[in-house]
C-alpha cells in the first residue's frame, strides 16, 4: 500500500501549499492587512483593534497562519466582510445550485460523450465519425461564456424555449432554468470525453489481445464487459480529475452568465469586492474537492488494474 | 504484417499535396481577423470609444452593422479593434509557453539526472493545481493588469507543454538514430536540437496552437469577469459582460463578439489539428 | 479439415491473390514467406478476423463450413471449437487485467473447475498451479505464450493456426515452444497451420510446408523434399541467403531487388522480375500452381526442378576468418565488467576482448547482458566496475577523459544498431546524415557522401532521400556507412540483421564481412543468432545472465561446445 500512501502524501502536500499560497493572498493584496480586513466598515479605533485581535494581526506571520489554518480546517473562515455573515452559512446558502448545475453537466458530459466517442471509434473513418470529431473540436475551442451568451440570444430569446435569468424554485423549474447553463458547462467537457473514449477505443480495437480473444471464440458478454469496458475505463478515468477542474472554473461564467446564484458567482464577486475571508475559504475548498477526486480517481486505478496493484507501474 | 497495410494510401497523399477545405477555412478566418488586428482601427468606422448617448442601444442599421451599446459605441467598430488585444496576448502566452516548455522540456527528458527530477517535482505540484481558479483569483485580488494576467497564464500553461515534450524527448533519445548520434560525439545542444526536435515538432507546433487557443479563452474569460482590462476597453470579452443585458435592446452588441471568441478559437484549434496531421505525416 | 481455394485477401488493392491449402487432421503444415508475403493477413481470413477495410474472397472450409462471408453469430460458434488462433506476441496477446486461469477459464467448454485449468496448464508445461492466479505482467515470455496456447485450446479446437509463435522468443524457449507444439498437436490428433518467416523452423516442424510470395503459394511439397531440391526459383533463393549454421560460407547470396506487390504481378509470375530463369512464358500469363510428383506442386514454369535451383548453394566454403594476432595490445579490452540496474544485474563481471581486425561474436539471448555490454563500450552507460580500455585508452568512464581524448575515442569506435525503422533520423535526409558523421572524422580522413554510400552499394543519388524512401536493407547500409564515416578501428554491430528478411540479411552481412577483410576493421558482432555468428565471427562469446560461460573459435564454440548452455543454444537450431 506504499502506493496509497506515496498519493495521500502528495494529496496533503498540494492541499498545504495551495493554504499557504491563499493565505499569502491577505499579505500580497494592495493596501495594509488590517485595511483589507475592515472592507467597508467605518475605520474607528475600535474597529480596528477588534480586526487587529481577530485576525491575530499582531502575531509573527506563521502564527498568524497556524491560527487561521487551524481555524479553517475546523470549517471556521471567519465572516464575509461585506454580509457580516460567517463565510460558511453565506456558502452553504449558494452550493444547492451549482452543486445542481455540475451534476447536471457531468450526466449530460457522460451521457452524450461516452456513446459519441465510442460510435465514432466503431465507425472510425466513415462520415459520422468524421462529424463527431469535428464537432468534438469544435466545442472543445468555444469558451463556456460565449457558449452561454450564444445558447441565451438562441434558445432563450429567440425561440423563447427557456427561462432567461434565475435559478427556479420548484424541481421542474430548477431543470429547465439549468438546462441551459448545463448545457453551456458540458459542452467542452463532452469534447474531452468523445475524444479520450474514441481514441482508448480506436487503440484497443487495435491491440492483440482483443483479436486472440475473438479468435478463440471468446462469448460477447465477456468480450464486451471484461475485455473493453475494463481496458478502456482506465483511459477515460485519467481525463476525470481534469474534468472536475473544468467544471469548477466553467461554473464561474456559466453562472454569471446565466444570472445563477451559485458558489462561481459568489467568488466572482467576492474577487472584485476583495471580500478576502469568502475568496480564501471558496479556493481551499475547490482545491480540497480536486484533490480529493484525483486521490479518488487513483485508488479506482488500484482496484482495476493489477499492474498498478503489484506496484509494475506508475498509474 | 496485418498491422502495416495502410488503407486509402492515394487519398492520404493527395490530401498531403493540397490543404483541405478546413485548413483553408480555419486560416483564412485566423488570417483574416490577424488583418483586423493590424489595420482593424483604419479601417473601422468609427472610433471605437465615441459615445452617443442620445442614440444609446439601437439594432443594426445602415449606419451601424452590428448596432450600437447602451453608450450608443458603433459595437463593430468596437469589435473590430478588440481584434489586436484579442490575438496579441495570446499570441504572446503561446510563444512564451512554447519556448519555455520547449527548451525545458528537451533538457529534462534529455539530460534526465536531478535537472529532470527537481523539475518534474515542481511541474506535478503546478499540473495539480486549479490553475485557473488560482490565476482568476491572483490577478482579481491582486490586480496588476493584463501584463501580470499574460505572465502567470505562460506559468500556468508551461507545465503541462513540458511534461509532454519531455516525455517524447525520453522516447525519441532511446531510439538508435539519437544513440548513433552520441556514439559519433555530437554535442548536446546539436542532439537536443538538430536531432530531437524535428521529430517532435508536430507536437510542439499543435501544442502551440493550443497555448494560444486556452490563452484567447482564458485570457477573454478575464475581462468576461471584469478582471485584468480597465472597464471601457474595446475587448470582445469585456464587450460580452457589459452588453449581456441588452439581449432585448440590441443582442449583437454581446453575441458578435461571442462569436469572434469561438470563431477565432475554433479555427485556430482545427489549424493546429491539420497542421498536426500533416507534419507528423510527412 | 481445413480447406482454401483461391482465397484472396482485398483492400483497396489486392494482398492476398490466390491460396490453395489444405490441413488435415493430425497434420502440420508450414505456411512461410518473408515480410509482405501476405501469409499473416492469410491467417486472419481463415478465422474471420481481417483487419478493418479488408475482405476476403474465395471459400475457405473449416471442418465443412463456409467462413467466408460467414455471419460474426456463425463464427463465433467456429472459433474456438473448431479452430482457433495463436498470436506472435506473447507480451501484447494477453489481457493485461486478467489473470492467467482466468483466460483459460472464459473460453472452457462448461463448468470451470480449479482442477480442469489446472490440467490444462500442465498440458502446456506448466506444473505449477499458482500460475493460475497470476497476471501476464508477472510471467516471462515463454511462459505467456505457454498460457496463451492453453487459452487458444480450451475450446479444443481441430485446428490451430500458429502465426510467428515463437518468434518474439528467445532461441532456447523457442525450441521448447515448437516441441510443446508438436507434443500437443500429436496427443490431441490437431490440425496445426503454422505460420513462419523461418525456413528452418518450418523444415524441422512440418509434414508439409507452402511457400508464399508476394500474396500467392509459388511452392508446396514435404519440408524434407524442399529443403533438398526446391522446384520454384524463389525457393532456391531463400534457401541460398539463408546462412548455415553448420559451416561458414564463402559467399553469402541474397536474392536481388525487392518484394513487388500483389496487384502488379497479378498476371504474370510475381518472381520473374527478380529471377535468372525468366523466360517469355513467364510474364504471358500469370503460372498455375500445377503438380510435379507425389504432394508436390510448383508455379514455375520450368521443368525440372534441378535447373529451377541456380547455383546459390554451392557454395562450401570452410575458410573461417582467420583470428588476428593474438600478441600485442588488443584493440578493446573489456576486465570484469559489472553493471547493475537496481535489483537487476546486468554484467556481472565480464571480461574479453578483440584484437587489430579481429571479429569476435558475442551470443546471447534477451537480458544475458550484451546490449548494455555494447552501450557501455561505446559511452552510453557507465559502468559500475571493470576495466575497458581501447586502443590503449581507458574508456572506462568517458567524462573522466579530456575533450581531445574523448573525440579521439568517438572516432575508435562506432556502433550499427538493430532495428532499421530507427537507426536513421526521419528529419534528416541520407546524405545530411551522412556529412554530419563525415565531419566527425579526422581532418585528413573524410569521406566524401558519394563514396560513403558507394563503400556500403548505394547509388549516389540516394543521398537526397529521406529514410522513409528506404527498404530495411537499404536503411542498415546507411546506417553502416554512417558509422564507417570517421573510420573506426572497432565497429560494434548490435543485432544489425535481425529485422530483416533473410534474403536481404544476406547482402547485409555479405557487406560487413568485405568491411571487415577489406578495411581492416575490428568487429564486436552482437547477435543471438548461431547461424549469423558462424558466417561472420572467428572468435565467438557466449554470454549468459551477465557472465561469459564459453569463449574460443567459432567452429569449436558450435561444434563441440563445452558449457552446457552453449550446448542447449546450439540443439536448439540444429
Amino acid at each position: 500500500m506504499a502506493f496509497v500512501a506515496r498519493r495521500l502524501a502528495a494529496a496533503l502536500l498540494l492541499l498545504g501549499v495551495l493554504s499557504v499560497l491563499t493565505y499569502a493572498l491577505l499579505a500580497l493584496a494592495p493596501g495594509d492587512p488590517e485595511q483589507v480586513l475592515l472592507g467597508p466598515r467605518p475605520s474607528t479605533a475600535e474597529s480596528r483593534a477588534a480586526v487587529r485581535a481577530q485576525y491575530h494581526l499582531d502575531d509573527p506571520l506563521p502564527v498568524r497562519y497556524a491560527a487561521w489554518l487551524g481555524d479553517a480546517v475546523r470549517g471556521d473562515f471567519g465572516a464575509s466582510l461585506y454580509s457580516r455573515e460567517s463565510v460558511t452559512s453565506v456558502i452553504a446558502d449558494r452550493l444547492p445550485v451549482t452543486a445542481g448545475l455540475a451534476g447536471y453537466a457531468i450526466v449530460l458530459t457522460l451521457a452524450v460523450g461516452l456513446p459519441a466517442g465510442l460510435v465514432a471509434a466503431m465507425r472510425r473513418g466513415s462520415p459520422l465519425d468524421r462529424g463527431i470529431t469535428l464537432s468534438a473540436l469544435v466545442a472543445l475551442a468555444i469558451p463556456p461564456f460565449a457558449m452561454s451568451i450564444l445558447l441565451l440570444y438562441g434558445f432563450a430569446v429567440t425561440l423563447g424555449w427557456f427561462p432567461v435569468f434565475g435559478a427556479g424554485e420548484t424541481f421542474a423549474e430548477r431543470v429547465t432554468h439549468l438546462t441551459l447553463p448545463a448545457i453551456a458547462l458540458a459542452t467542452g467537457q463532452a469534447a474531452v470525453v468523445v475524444r479520450q473514449m474514441r481514441a482508448a477505443a480506436l487503440d484497443l480495437a487495435g491491440q492483440d489481445y482483443m483479436t486472440f480473444a475473438r479468435a478463440r471464440g471468446v462469448g460477447r458478454a465477456r468480450y464486451w464487459f471484461g475485455y473493453a469496458l475494463r481496458n478502456t475505463a482506465l483511459p477515460v478515468l485519467t481525463v476525470g480529475g481534469l474534468l472536475l477542474a473544468a467544471n469548477l472554473t466553467g461554473a464561474l461564467f456559466v453562472e454569471r452568465a446565466f444570472g445563477l446564484h451559485g458558489v462561481g458567482e459568489l467568488l466572482v464577486s467576492a474577487v472584485g469586492q476583495k471580500d478576502l475571508p469568502v475568496v480564501q475559504a471558496l479556493v481551499l475548498m475547490g482545491g480540497a474537492v480536486v484533490v480529493a477526486v484525483n486521490l479518488l480517481i487513483d485508488l479506482a486505478y488500484l482496484a482495476v488494474d493489477p499492474r498498478v496493484r503489484h506496484g509494475a507501474v506508475a498509474a | 504484417m496485418p498491422g502495416t497495410v495502410r488503407l486509402g494510401g492515394r487519398a492520404r497523399r493527395l490530401r498531403r499535396s493540397r490543404p483541405g477545405p478546413v485548413t483553408l477555412l480555419s486560416g483564412g478566418i485566423l488570417a483574416l481577423m490577424a488583418a483586423a488586428a493590424l489595420f482593424g482601427t483604419w479601417v473601422a468606422p468609427y472610433d471605437p470609444a465615441a459615445q452617443d448617448l442620445a442614440l444609446g442601444a439601437t439594432m443594426p442599421s445602415w449606419a451601424h452593422w452590428a448596432g450600437t451599446d447602451e453608450l450608443g459605441r458603433d459595437v463593430l467598430s468596437r469589435c473590430l479593434a478588440g481584434a489586436r488585444s484579442a490575438l496579441l496576448w495570446p499570441l504572446v502566452v503561446a510563444l512564451g509557453t512554447c519556448a519555455m516548455s520547449t527548451s525545458l522540456g528537451l533538457l529534462a527528458g534529455y539530460r534526465r539526472g536531478w535537472i529532470d527530477a527537481v523539475m518534474m517535482r515542481v511541474v506535478d505540484l503546478l499540473i495539480a493545481m486549479p490553475g485557473l481558479l488560482m490565476l482568476i483569483v491572483l490577478v482579481g485580488v491582486l490586480g496588476g493588469g493584463i501584463g501580470w494576467a499574460v505572465l502567470a497564464m505562460a506559468v500556468l500553461f508551461t507545465p503541462g507543454d513540458i511534461r509532454v515534450v519531455r516525455s517524447l524527448t525520453m522516447a525519441q533519445r532511446e531510439l538508435a538514430y539519437a544513440e548513433a548520434a552520441r556514439t559519433l560525439g555530437l554535442s548536446r545542444t546539436r542532439i537536443m536540437f538538430r536531432h530531437l526536435l524535428p521529430n517532435i515538432a508536430p507536437t510542439v507546433v499543435a501544442g502551440a496552437l493550443l497555448s494560444f487557443v486556452a490563452a484567447l479563452v482564458a485570457l477573454s474569460g478575464l475581462s468576461f469577469l471584469g478582471i485584468g482590462l480597465p472597464a471601457g476597453t474595446p475587448d470582445w470579452g469585456l464587450m460580452i459582460e457589459e452588453n449581456r443585458g441588452l439581449l432585448d435592446l440590441n443582442p449583437w452588441a454581446a453575441v458578435v463578439p461571442a462569436a469572434l471568441v469561438t470563431i477565432a478559437a475554433t479555427a485556430a484549434t482545427l489549424l493546429g489539428d491539420q497542421l498536426f496531421e500533416r507534419l507528423s505525416d510527412a | 479439415m481445413l480447406e482454401t481455394r483461391g482465397l484472396r485477401v482485398v483492400g483497396d488493392r489486392v494482398l492476398v491473390d490466390g491460396v490453395d491449402l489444405t490441413v488435415a487432421a493430425g497434420e502440420t503444415v508450414g505456411l512461410v514467406g518473408e515480410s509482405g508475403s501476405g501469409k499473416s493477413l492469410t491467417a486472419r481470413a481463415l478465422v474471420g478476423l481481417l483487419p478493418r477495410g479488408l475482405r476476403a474472397e474465395g471459400s475457405v472450409e473449416v471442418g465443412g463450413t463456409q467462413v467466408v462471408g460467414a455471419s460474426e453469430r456463425l463464427l463465433r460458434g467456429v472459433r474456438g471449437r473448431r479452430i482457433s488462433l495463436l498470436m506472435q506476441d506473447p507480451f501484447t496477446m494477453l489481457n493485461p487485467l486478467s489473470t492467467a486461469g482466468a483466460h483459460i477459464a472464459e473460453t472452457l467448454p462448461g463448468r470451470t473447475s480449479r482442477q480442469e485449468i489446472a490440467r490444462r496448464l500442465a498440458e502446456v508445461g506448466i506444473d505449477d498451479p499458482a500460475v493460475a492466479g497470476r497476471h501476464p505482467f508477472q510471467l516471462s515470455g515463454g511462459m505467456r505464450q505457454r498460457v496463451a496456447l492453453a487459452a487458444a485450446l480450451a475450446g479444443d479446437p481441430e485446428l490451430l493456426i500458429a502465426d510467428e509463435p515463437t518468434t518474439a522468443l528467445d532461441a532456447t524457449t523457442q525450441h521448447e515452444i515448437l516441441a510443446l507444439l508438436r507434443r500437443v498437436q500429436e496427443a490431441r490428433g490437431m490440425g496445426v497451420l503454422l505460420i513462419t518467416h523461418d525456413l528452418r523452423v518450418a523444415f524441422a516442424v512440418c509434414d508439409r510446408v507452402a511457400v508464399m510470395y508476394a500474396g500467392r503459394v509459388v511452392e508446396q511439397g514435404p519440408g524434407a523434399e524442399l529443403a533438398a531440391a526446391p522446384a520454384h526459383p524463389y525457393t532456391s533463393g531463400l534457401l541460398g541467403a539463408l546462412p548455415s549454421v553448420e559451416r561458414a560460407m564463402e559467399r553469402l547470396v541474397g536474392i536481388p531487388g525487392s518484394v513487388p506487390r500483389a496487384d502488379e504481378v497479378a498476371g504474370v509470375c510475381a518472381f520473374a522480375t527478380r529471377c535468372d530463369l525468366v523466360a517469355a512464358a513467364c510474364t504471358e500469363a500469370r503460372p498455375p500452381l500445377r503438380p510435379i510428383g507425389r504432394d508436390r506442386l510448383t508455379a514455375c514454369v520450368h521443368d525440372a526442378a534441378g535447373t529451377a535451383r541456380p547455383p546459390l548453394a554451392e557454395t562450401a566454403s570452410l575458410t573461417v576468418p582467420t583470428a588476428g594476432p593474438a600478441d600485442g595490445e588488443p584493440l578493446l579490452h573489456v576486465e570484469g565488467l559489472r553493471k547493475r540496474y537496481g535489483a537487476h544485474t546486468a554484467l556481472g563481471g565480464v571480461s574479453l576482448h578483440v584484437n587489430p581486425g579481429e571479429t569476435v561474436g558475442l551470443v546471447g539471448e534477451s537480458g544475458s547482458g550484451k546490449t548494455t555490454l555494447a552501450r557501455s563500450v561505446l559511452g552510453l552507460v557507465t559502468p559500475d566496475g571493470g576495466r575497458i580500455r581501447l586502443a590503449g585508452l581507458d574508456i572506462t568512464d568517458r567524462a573522466a577523459l579530456d575533450p581531445r581524448e574523448r573525440a579521439r575515442v568517438h572516432r575508435l569506435v562506432q556502433c550499427v544498431f538493430q532495428d532499421p525503422s530507427t537507426s536513421l533520423n526521419p528529419a534528416m535526409t541520407v546524405g545530411a546524415a551522412l556529412a554530419e558523421a563525415s565531419a566527425r572524422a579526422a581532418p585528413g580522413d573524410r569521406i566524401g557522401v558519394a563514396e560513403l554510400l558507394e563503400l556500403v552499394g548505394l547509388p549516389a543519388a540516394y543521398a537526397a532521400r529521406r529514410p522513409k524512401a528506404l527498404s530495411g536493407g537499404q536503411r542498415q547500409r546507411v546506417a553502416i556507412a554512417r558509422a564507417l564515416a570517421v573510420r573506426p578501428a572497432l565497429l560494434i554491430c548490435d543485432e544489425p540483421v535481425a529485422s530483416l528478411d533473410v534474403s536481404v540479411q544476406a547482402h547485409v552481412l555479405e557487406l560487413l564481412r568485405g568491411i571487415g577483410r577489406d578495411l581492416g576493421t575490428g568487429m564486436l558482432f552482437i547477435t543471438h543468432d548461431l547461424a549469423v555468428v558462424r558466417q561472420i565471427a572467428a572468435r565467438t562469446v557466449v554470454l549468459l545472465k551477465g557472465a561469459v560461460v564459453e569463449e574460443g573459435t567459432t567452429s569449436t564454440v558450435l561444434d563441440a561446445p563445452a558449457h552446457d548452455y552453449t550446448r542447449r543454444l546450439v540443439s536448439a537450431v540444429r
